[in-house]
C-alpha cells in the first residue's frame, strides 16, 4: 500500500444554525431567536438560547458558531461587569457596540465565527439595533435579520417594517415606527415561515423586549400569555422574554 | 462561481383561485455585470402553460426552442392541446435525458387543467435541473433568489387569492427578494393566467 | 511575515496580554477597544497553526473559495476627486455577502474628524477599525503639534500601519481625503501598502463604471454644483451596472472649513426621477430607458405609433 501525502488541518469551526432577529421601535426593541443547535443534519439539542441579556437596556444575540457565540457573551458580559465597577453605571448601548467591534476585531486573524445583533435602548429613549460581521464592521439599523434564514426573513422584513415596493394609498403615509403588538406579530410570523422553509430552523423562538423608560407600549404587554419579566435595576427600562413553540420537524 | 449563478435570474409561480401567476425578473449579467434588462424568461407553451427557465441564459434559449418542438410533435400527433401535468412530465424527461451532462436550468411551469366539468384547475410546478418534479400546492420558485423568494412568500402567500390579489402578492414577492439579491432585478414582469385571458404586467422594480 | 505573527501572538511572554492578567488595564475600562495608545498598536491573537495567514484565507477570503464559511462583508464603489473648490466624495451604500445583499445602508464615508474623510471599500471591518484608530492618532497630532495634522501625514500613517499587516489578509482600499495648508488633497491608501496622491480616483468592484463617467467629465474649475453633479451621476452608473454596488448615493463636499454632507441619493429613484431639485441636476431621470423615451425606434414617440 503506497504512502500518500497527508494533510492535517485545522478546522477549528462549524456551523450550529439557527436565526436570529431584531427590530427596534421608537421606544422599544424587540430582540429574538430560535433554539434550535444542530450541526449537518442532526440537531444537537432542542433548547439551547442565543439571545442573552446583558443589562436592563442592551440585550446580545449571537448566531454562527454557537462555540464562540457562547464564549463571547461571556467575555462581553465580563467586560460589562468591570465597567460597571470602574464607573458605578451600565455602559450606554453605543459604547457597548463599539466595544464589541473592538473586541471583534482583535481576532481579526482567527475571527470569532459569530454574526452578534445588539438590540436595547439608547441613551435618548429610542430603539435601537446594531449589527456585526465576525470581524467586527458594525452599523446602527431599524431591523436586522442574521444566521441560515437571514436571506427569508430580511426581505419580508423589507417588505412590511420598511415598506419597501410599497406605494401608500394617496393622501396617506407609511407610518415611521409600528407599535410594539404588530412587530411581535411580524417576528412570530418571520419565524414560522423560515420553521417552514429551513431545516435549520425550528423547535421553539424566545423573544426579548426593552422597553425605554415609562413607555406606553406596555400595554401592548399585558395580555401576553406567558410573559416573564427580567428587569434587575430601577433605572425605569424594563426587559421581558416571551417563548412560543415552532415546529419540531 | 456557481454555473447557476453566471446569468443571474429568478422566476416565481403561484397558485391562487381560478388562476395561477407566474413571474420573473428582466436581468441578464455577465456575474457582475449587467447587460440586459430585457431578458425574458418566461415563454408561453400554449393559451393556459408558461413556462419560467432561470439559470444559463444560453440553455434557456436552447431549451425555449427544444420544448416548442417537442410541444408542436405533441399538437400534431395528439391532435388536442397539452395539458399542464402531461408538460411537466415533458420537462422532467427532457432534462433526465442529459444526465450526466445537464442543461443549467431549474424550470418553473404554472398552467390551468382542465377539469371534466368543463372548469379549470390551477397548476404549478418545477424541476431541478435534472429533472425531478416538485409539484407544489401552494408556489414554487426558482433561481439566484430563491431562498429569498421562499421567505417572502411564505410569508404573503395565503390560499384562495383571487387574480388581483394574487398578482399584488406575487409582485410584492418578486420586488422584495430581488432587492435582497445581486444578480436578479433589473426590472420584473408577471403573466396572471385564468380561464378567459392572461394579463401581463411590467412592474416598475429598482434599477441597482 | 511570520515574523509579525509572533509578534503580535498571545503565545509569547513580554507583549502584555490584558484577557489573561486579573487586574489588568482593560478591567478600568478606559483601556477599553483601541486601548492604551501608547502601549502600541493593539494586540491581535493568531492562531497557532504553522501558516496563519493560509488558515485566514481558507476561512474567510471569498474570492478565492465562494463557499467558506465566515462571509465578510465587502463595500463596493467610491470616487473621490479634488478639483478647485475642494473635495467631492460620493459612494454607494451596498454590502454583500456572497450574493446576498447583506445591507442597503452601509456608510461608506467615515468621518475621521469634521475636516477629513475616508472612504470604505473592501473588508468593511478593516476599514472602520483602522480608520477609527487614525482618527484618534491625528487628535493626538493635533495635541502635541497644535496644529491640525496634513492630508499626507494622516495618510501616510494609515498607508505605514496597514503595511505592517501586509500579506496577513487584511483588505482595505480607501481614499483619504482633507483640505490642509496646501489645499484640497486625496490619497489613496490600500492594504498592500500602496499610497498615491492624485486628483480623481475610484475603488471597488464598480470602480470601472464610475471612471467612464468621470474621465469624460472631469476638469479642475468645474463648479461646486457641477462636481457634485458629476459624483452622483458616476455613482449612479456604477451603481446601475455593477450587481454589488447600488442602493443609494452619499454624496460629500470637503472645502476649506471642513467636511459637508450633501445628501443621500436612492439609486433607483435616480434612474427614474433624476436627483429632484438639486442645483447642477438634469431634469428628469438617469436611466438610459427613460431619458431616450420616444426618441428610438424601440420606442417610438406615441404621434407616429398611432399615425
Amino acid at each position: 500500500m503506497t504512502q500518500r501525502p497527508q494533510q492535517h488541518s485545522f478546522n477549528p469551526y462549524t456551523e450550529n444554525g439557527g436565526t436570529i432577529l431584531a427590530i427596534a421601535g421608537a421606544d422599544f426593541s424587540v430582540i429574538a431567536g430560535d433554539t434550535r443547535q444542530s450541526e449537518g443534519y442532526s440537531i444537537q439539542t432542542r433548547y439551547a438560547p442565543k439571545v442573552f441579556r446583558l443589562t436592563d437596556k442592551a440585550v446580545l444575540a449571537v448566531n454562527g458558531f454557537a462555540a464562540d457565540g457562547n464564549m463571547f457573551v461571556k467575555k462581553v458580559r465580563q467586560r460589562l461587569e468591570w465597567y460597571r465597577h470602574a464607573h458605578s453605571k451600565d455602559m450606554p448601548i453605543r459604547a457597548i457596540a463599539r466595544l464589541i467591534q473592538t473586541m471583534l476585531y482583535a481576532r481579526r486573524f482567527f475571527p470569532y465565527y459569530v454574526y452578534n445583533i445588539l438590540g436595547g435602548i439608547e441613551e435618548d429613549g429610542t430603539g435601537a439595533v446594531y449589527s456585526f460581521d465576525p470581524v467586527g464592521s458594525y452599523e446602527r439599523e431599524a431591523c436586522r435579520a442574521a444566521g441560515a434564514a437571514q436571506s427569508l426573513m430580511q426581505p419580508f422584513l423589507d417588505n412590511q417594517i420598511y415598506f419597501k415596493n410599497q406605494t401608500p394609498a394617496p393622501g396617506t403615509s407609511f407610518p415611521q415606527h409600528l407599535p410594539l403588538n404588530t412587530v411581535l406579530s411580524l417576528v412570530i410570523d418571520s419565524f414560522t415561515g423560515a420553521t417552514e422553509r429551513h431545516i435549520e430552523v425550528g423547535d421553539s423562538l424566545e423573544m426579548y423586549v426593552v422597553l425605554a423608560r415609562e413607555s406606553p407600549s406596555i400595554q401592548a404587554l399585558q395580555n401576553i400569555v406567558g410573559i416573564q419579566e427580567r428587569t434587575s435595576t430601577a433605572d425605569g427600562e424594563r426587559i421581558f422574554v416571551i417563548r412560543r413553540d415552532l415546529k419540531k420537524d | 462561481m456557481s454555473i447557476m449563478e453566471y446569468n443571474g435570474g429568478s422566476v416565481v409561480a403561484m397558485v391562487g383561485k381560478d388562476c395561477v401567476a407566474i413571474a420573473s425578473d428582466l436581468r441578464l449579467g455577465n456575474q457582475a455585470l449587467g447587460i440586459s434588462s430585457n431578458f425574458q424568461k418566461i415563454f408561453p407553451i400554449t393559451d393556459r402553460i408558461y413556462l419560467g427557465l432561470p439559470g444559463l441564459a444560453t440553455d434557456v434559449t436552447t431549451l425555449r426552442e427544444r420544448f416548442r418542438f417537442r410541444v408542436n410533435m405533441y399538437t400534431i400527433k395528439e391532435e388536442r392541446e397539452i395539458e399542464p401535468e402531461t408538460f411537466a412530465h415533458l420537462v422532467s424527461s427532457t432534462l433526465y435525458e442529459h444526465r450526466f451532462g445537464p442543461y443549467f436550468v431549474e424550470p418553473v411551469m404554472a398552467g390551468l387543467s382542465k377539469t371534466p366539468s368543463g372548469g379549470v384547475k390551477p397548476f404549478i410546478a418545477a424541476t431541478d435541473l435534472i429533472g425531478c418534479l416538485n409539484f407544489a400546492k401552494d408556489f414554487v420558485v426558482a433561481g439566484t433568489a430563491s431562498s429569498k423568494l421562499y421567505g417572502v412568500a411564505e410569508g404573503l402567500w395565503e390560499p384562495d387569492l383571487e387574480a388581483e390579489d394574487l398578482f399584488e402578492t406575487i409582485s410584492q414577492t418578486l420586488l422584495n427578494a430581488v432587492d435582497r439579491d445581486a444578480y436578479s432585478g433589473w426590472g420584473c414582469i408577471v403573466h396572471v393566467i385564468t380561464k378567459d385571458k392572461v394579463v401581463t404586467r411590467t412592474l416598475k422594480g429598482r434599477m441597482d | 511575515m511570520n515574523s509579525f505573527a509572533n509578534r503580535f501572538s498571545t503565545n509569547t511572554t513580554q507583549l502584555h496580554s490584558p484577557e489573561e492578567d486579573n487586574f489588568s488595564d482593560a478591567t478600568w475600562g478606559s483601556q477599553a477597544g483601541f486601548g492604551n495608545i501608547a502601549m502600541g498598536v493593539p494586540t491581535f491573537s493568531i492562531p497557532d497553526v504553522a501558516d496563519p495567514t493560509s488558515f485566514l484565507q481558507l476561512h474567510t477570503d471569498d474570492h478565492a473559495d465562494p463557499n467558506c464559511r465566515i462571509k465578510i462583508q465587502h463595500g463596493t464603489t467610491t470616487l473621490a476627486f479634488r478639483f478647485q473648490g475642494g473635495v467631492i466624495v460620493a459612494v454607494d451604500s451596498r454590502a454583500t455577502a456572497g450574493s446576498y445583499v447583506a445591507s442597503g445602508t452601509v456608510k461608506k464615508v467615515i468621518e475621521i474628524n469634521p475636516y477629513l474623510l475616508g472612504t470604505m471599500a473592501g473588508g468593511a471591518a478593516d476599514c472602520q477599525y483602522w480608520e477609527t484608530y487614525l482618527g484618534m492618532h491625528c487628535r493626538l497630532h493635533e495635541l502635541r503639534n497644535r496644529e491640525r495634522i496634513s492630508v499626507s501625514a494622516a495618510s501616510k500613517y494609515l498607508s505605514n500601519l496597514v503595511y505592517s499587516y501586509k500579506g496577513m489578509g487584511l483588505s482595505m482600499g480607501t481614499m483619504i481625503c482633507g483640505w490642509d495648508k496646501t489645499g484640497p488633497a486625496v490619497f489613496y491608501v490600500d492594504s498592500d501598502g500602496t499610497r498615491l496622491k492624485g486628483d480623481l480616483f475610484s475603488v471597488g468592484s464598480g470602480s470601472t463604471f464610475a471612471y467612464g463617467v468621470l474621465d469624460q467629465g472631469y476638469r479642475w474649475d468645474l463648479t461646486d454644483a457641477e462636481a457634485q453633479e458629476l459624483g452622483r451621476r458616476s455613482i449612479y452608473a456604477a451603481g446601475h451596472r455593477d450587481a454589488f454596488s447600488g442602493n443609494s448615493c452619499n454624496l460629500y463636499h470637503v472645502k476649506e472649513d471642513g467636511w459637508h454632507f450633501i445628501g443621500n441619493y436612492d439609486i433607483s429613484k435616480l434612474h427614474y426621477d433624476g436627483p429632484g431639485d438639486v442645483p447642477g441636476a438634469p431634469e428628469g431621470g438617469y436611466g438610459y430607458d427613460i431619458r431616450v423615451e420616444g426618441l428610438s425606434s424601440a420606442n417610438p414617440p406615441e404621434a407616429a405609433a398611432s399615425a
